[in-house]
């Protein structure tokens, strides 16, 4: 009996031993970025393979789940709608007062030169699915390479940026959002400007923004705006979060600053990409 | 295991992974949802004893970590550990409780995300501790529990039961 149950069990521990060094060989190609070219290609394949699949299961579950949804939810549906007219009536008031603003804005601009993101090219997109794993913060769009995005580039919404494409592959992308706890962008506030980086902090959480000298001249409110400065990630001007709360203790080399994403991230339905590259 | 064998385990691992990457990942509470794709390496582990949870745990993490953002690799990792170890873990049990499958899932479940969570800060991600584990815990632990019965069915119906086990194979099916 012995003799038998040892090459079964010399078999297991090798299965085991090579199936691990296996996986840490992976891990260790992808982390250091020498397998990303293979992985990456092995990976947009197997996205542009299982699209039709998600998208042909979307079409059925989709209105199923939205019929039990607006059943359940059907009164706050209805107060929602009448909160969203009221917002939307706000809104057309504030654009015809605006416009004059901005008509003033435009000349300051062609004096000042400043670059503004409406010179650049976007595509819109739908977001079909919400964060694939549980350890990250990130949402899939319906464009992807076939539509010109690519790795990199800025996603805003809404009323600022939502995060930066990750993935993409023929007929869809991954961004993360900036709330996702790898996620930094250069922000800038105040005036004259000081500038700070605002880093992500989970799902539905604030962002925490660094390198705020103790004392600096804030407010609650203030809207924290991409920096652009050279090489940066995210072109200049784009609305990222306002501030909620800062603080600071005598001994501390820094302000403690908290902001709240400017987009609506868990209510985002279409966003759009930015035809952008870093350091462009 | 038989050419047949090897055809219906494909089968399972994509059904799942269909079933989790369609329609699971829509299902969100508190941020997280359900993972079905640990439960594959969890059933195979306890139907068909370690070695076989370690080789679809390792299949069933590289066809996850396909569609997945964070390091390639990490679940088929997670994945083959989780089910060598609930194999070892379930040897020698007796079967003859129909809660076993449901706390065994539920607490191989919590340990693979705790896992999965430590390599991940391991790897220069500490927020995947203090950030994503507890809402990911509280979600798919539970629905695991839930799951744990038709997945273990669906499992056991391609992996063939450990030669240990083969005189229990009515308790499982």
């Amino acid at each position: 009996m012995a003799r038998r149950r040892r090459p079964r069990r010399s078999r297991r521990s090798l299965t085991i031993v090579l199936l691990v060094l296996a996986s840490i060989t992976i891990i260790t190609l992808d982390y250091r970025g020498g397998g990303h070219g293979a992985i990456s290609a092995v990976k947009r394949a197997a996205h542009d393979t299982f699209s039709p699949v998600q998208r042909g299961v979307d079409a059925v579950v989709r209105p199923i789940g939205s019929f039990f949804a607006g059943a359940v939810h059907y009164g706050a549906l209805q107060q929602q709608n009448a909160k969203l007219r009221a917002e939307i009536g706000d809104l057309e008031r504030r654009v015809l007062e605006g416009s004059a603003t901005r008509q003033e804005l435009e000349q300051l601009e062609q004096l000042e030169h400043l670059p503004w993101i409406d010179g650049i090219q976007t595509v819109t997109g739908e977001v079909v699915g919400l964060n694939t794993s549980n350890f990250a913060a990130t949402i899939q769009l319906n464009v992807g390479t076939s539509s010109g995005v690519d790795e990199g580039m800025p996603v805003v919404g809404g009323a600022g940026l939502v995060g930066q494409v990750i993935e993409a592959w023929k007929s869809g992308s991954t961004v993360r959002l900036v709330t996702d706890p790898r996620f930094a962008v250069s922000v800038r506030f105040g005036s004259p400007a000081g500038y700070a980086l605002a880093l992500g902090e989970g799902v539905s959480k604030a962002l925490a923004v660094q390198y705020v000298a103790p004392g600096a001249s804030l407010h609650r409110g203030e809207v924290l705006m991409t920096s652009g400065l050279q090489n940066a990630s995210f072109p200049s001007d784009i609305p990222v979060a306002t501030i909620t709360s800062f603080s600071s203790t005598p001994s501390s080399t820094q302000e403690a600053v908290s902001a709240k994403p400017v987009a609506d991230l868990p209510a985002l339905q279409y966003v759009d990409v930015m035809l952008w590259y870093p350091g462009q | 295991m038989t050419t047949a064998d090897v055809s219906r385990s494909t089968i399972v691992v994509f059904v799942l992974f269909a079933i989790q990457y369609t329609l699971l990942d829509s299902v969100r509470v508190l941020g997280a949802h359900p993972d079905i794709m640990l439960l594959l390496p969890v059933s195979a582990g306890y139907v068909g004893g370690p070695e076989r949870g370690a080789v679809f745990g390792f299949a069933g993490g590289l066809v996850a970590d396909l569609f997945l953002p964070t390091t390639f690799g990490l679940s088929a990792l997670v994945g083959c550990l989780l089910g060598y170890g609930v194999g070892l873990a379930t040897e020698g049990l007796v079967r003859s409780s129909w809660w076993l499958p449901v706390v065994v899932a539920a607490a191989a479940t919590a340990t693979g995300l705790v896992a999965y969570a430590i390599l991940g800060s391991l790897l220069g991600e500490p927020k995947q501790l203090t950030v994503f584990l507890t809402p990911a815990l509280s979600v798919a632990t539970p629905a695991a529990a839930i799951l744990a019965i038709p997945v273990l069915r669906l499992v056991a119906w391609a992996v063939p039961p450990a030669p240990s086990r083969a005189h229990q194979v009515g308790s499982i099916r």
